[in-house]
């Protein structure tokens, strides 16, 4: 399997990530040996379940409106405009 | 001898006994920063003048006769991964530059109760994916004791403040070995947890299943006086266990006598220098002379546990990450051609090469039709790894083992070979896999010689027995001695 093609430009794509074309290849060649290196892990035929030493309890769903004022929470937001974020237009 | 010279266990009577102030402590720990700093680079953000208010407002706590904690007055540094409310936490990443929280990590709030003297915030590899803390989009941090090498990493700058004096404890986090092999790295104690033991609410997620927060210091004792504040149930945080904590200080004990110490070849395989497995053997024997007991055992999927680490932790790092999309915070570039292309550039100019290799990866391996070769295939593992850990604990109290394979590397000396640092994390990264506590303790005393860690890993909450192996032998050999800076 090492020997598979990675489709970095379809990967980077699908991470929302830009490669640009002459950093493509020490990519590939990167990607291709740590792939090689992960990869080798036996079969185990077992199924995977949740595990019951580490149990997770959900807190109720509740809304919690006192903790931080919309100024603070916007703050950080590289645009904002009428206590909006702001980005592109994407619906014409 | 300097104030901050002293170990928080000593400086914590100090103050007690008002021998001492906590603004006199605090100076001179912000006087060694200006010192030393311009060498070791631990800092990315100092917060002197609130770290003085607060040590003014602790020493008229004291002088009230109000009843403090240990920790109260005493100088921390923070990895700068650890949301600090209106202090910049970058996560050394260009991503979040100016990025400051609005809100305290639940361990911060837990410091701040307890009056800690907070001192700034510290360098680490990039969201903490690195193993020298070269991947800092701002500085590369010098190990103290040899200012070319690397501190180890990703809580470079957490070791290496503690090592050089520039903070009296500091936390860091530790998904893959990153509070342990600096650690060693740096001839500092590190403690990382139990999975559960201590909240990650606030800290900036990596690979959520592994992260776990935990104390550096320069003593064992040290560690357990913040590992026993920093520890508790936190329902912020759906992982954390639901279990009461002891004072892990007053369980220190340097009587090993009957102790059961696992030795598991697998971690002295190949790769790991001569001169670690004799230091970290000779550190057992010290054991063994004081009545600790060795036994053989054995760990045989050991082997996968680094395959199994980078699918996992990449995995969950993609999806993490996923959120810095430069709308909400962070850096957001500054040209674009529409919404994806916001997304993308912004990724791409924030984002540096380590990085982008994980999330890389992390994809890959969740992408259709790769995720029962990969991803299953290692979360498999790791029950697998999990089942071996718990076998051997049935026969053995700790297993010892070196925390790196070899001394601190020259700076760069990895930079370009990707799978040459992560070979480093060999022999921590089961422990992650596998939810368990371990501490790195220093074993090489000599001057002149850089730095080694022994091991010691337990079984779930079990950083009572490892704290107290770690106290006898540093009892033993002797404690930390600074480097010569």
């Amino acid at each position: 399997m090492s020997e598979m093609n990675i489709d970095i430009k379809h990967i980077a794509k699908l991470a929302r990530l830009e490669i640009a074309d002459d950093e493509l290849e020490a990519f590939e060649s990167q990607m291709k040996s740590i792939v090689a290196m992960v990869e080798k892990l036996p079969d185990i035929s077992d199924e995977l379940k949740p595990d019951p030493d580490t149990p997770m309890t959900l807190r109720a769903d509740e809304a919690e409106t006192d903790k931080f004022t919309r100024d603070e929470l916007m703050k950080n937001a590289p645009a904002v405009k009428a206590g909006c974020l702001v980005v592109p237009k994407t619906v014409e | 001898m300097e104030l901050f010279e002293n170990s928080a266990a000593k400086l914590s009577e100090m103050l007690n006994n008002k021998e001492i102030s906590s603004v006199e402590l605090t100076k001179s720990v912000f006087e060694r920063i200006k010192d030393t700093d311009d060498k070791v680079n631990a800092y990315l953000t100092l917060d002197e003048e609130n770290a003085l208010n607060k040590a003014a407002e602790v020493d008229k706590k004291r002088a009230a006769g109000e009843k403090l904690s240990p920790l109260a007055g005493i100088p921390i540094g923070i990895k700068d991964n650890i949301s600090t409310k209106g202090l910049r936490t970058t996560c050394a990443s260009r991503m979040l530059e100016s990025y400051e929280p609005p809100f305290d990590a639940s361990v911060m709030t837990k410091l701040r109760e307890a009056d800690a003297v907070v001192t700034g915030k510290l360098n680490m590899d990039e969201f903490a994916m690195g193993s020298s803390t070269e991947t800092s989009y701002f500085k590369k941090t010098k190990n103290p004791f040899d200012l070319e090498r690397i501190p180890g990493g990703s809580s470079g700058g957490s070791a290496a403040a503690v090592a050089a004096g520039e903070a009296v404890l500091a936390l860091g986090s530790d998904t893959g070995g990153s509070i342990r092999q600096p650690a060693s790295y740096c001839g500092v104690v590190g403690l990382k947890p139990t999975y559960g033991a201590v909240s990650r609410y606030g800290l900036v997620a990596f690979a959520s299943s592994l992260d776990q927060i935990g104390p550096l210091g320069r003593t064992v004792e040290d560690v357990a006086m913040l590992q026993s504040q920093i520890c508790g149930h936190d329902k912020m945080d759906a992982t954390s266990a639901y279990r009461e904590y002891p004072d892990y200080v007053g369980l220190l004990s340097e009587d090993v006598s009957g102790l059961r110490i696992g030795i598991a070849d697998e971690y002295f395989g190949e790769g790991v220098s001569d001169e670690v497995k004799t230091a970290v053997m000779n550190a057992v024997g010290e054991l063994e002379k004081r009545g600790a007991q060795v036994k053989h055992v054995s760990l045989p999927s050991t082997d996968y546990a680094l395959s199994s680490y980078y699918i996992i932790s990449s995995a969950e790092a993609s999806s993490n990450l996923a959120r810095f999309d430069g709308v909400r915070y962070g850096y957001r570039a500054k040209e674009y051609d529409g919404l994806v292309d916001m997304y993308e550039k912004t990724r791409s100019q924030g984002f540096g090469a380590e990085v982008k290799r994980r999330i890389m990866l992390g994809t890959f391996v969740l992408s259709s039709g790769f995720y029962d070769a990969y991803y299953k295939k290692a979360k498999l593992m790791q029950r697998r790894i999990s089942a071996e850990f718990s076998e051997v604990f049935k026969e053995v109290d700790v297993i010892a083992a070196p925390t790196v394979p070899t001394t601190a590397f020259k700076i760069g000396q990895n930079m370009d070979d990707p799978l040459k640092m992560y070979a480093t994390d060999i022999c921590t990264v089961t422990v992650n896999i596998a939810g368990l506590p371990a501490i790195s303790v220093p074993c090489v005393h000599e001057d002149g010689r850089l730095p080694i860690g022994l091991q010691l890993i337990g079984d779930r909450f079990a950083e009572d027995k490892l704290l107290s192996t770690a106290y006898a032998y540093e009892k033993t050999v002797g404690g930390f001695r600074f480097p010569k800076l």
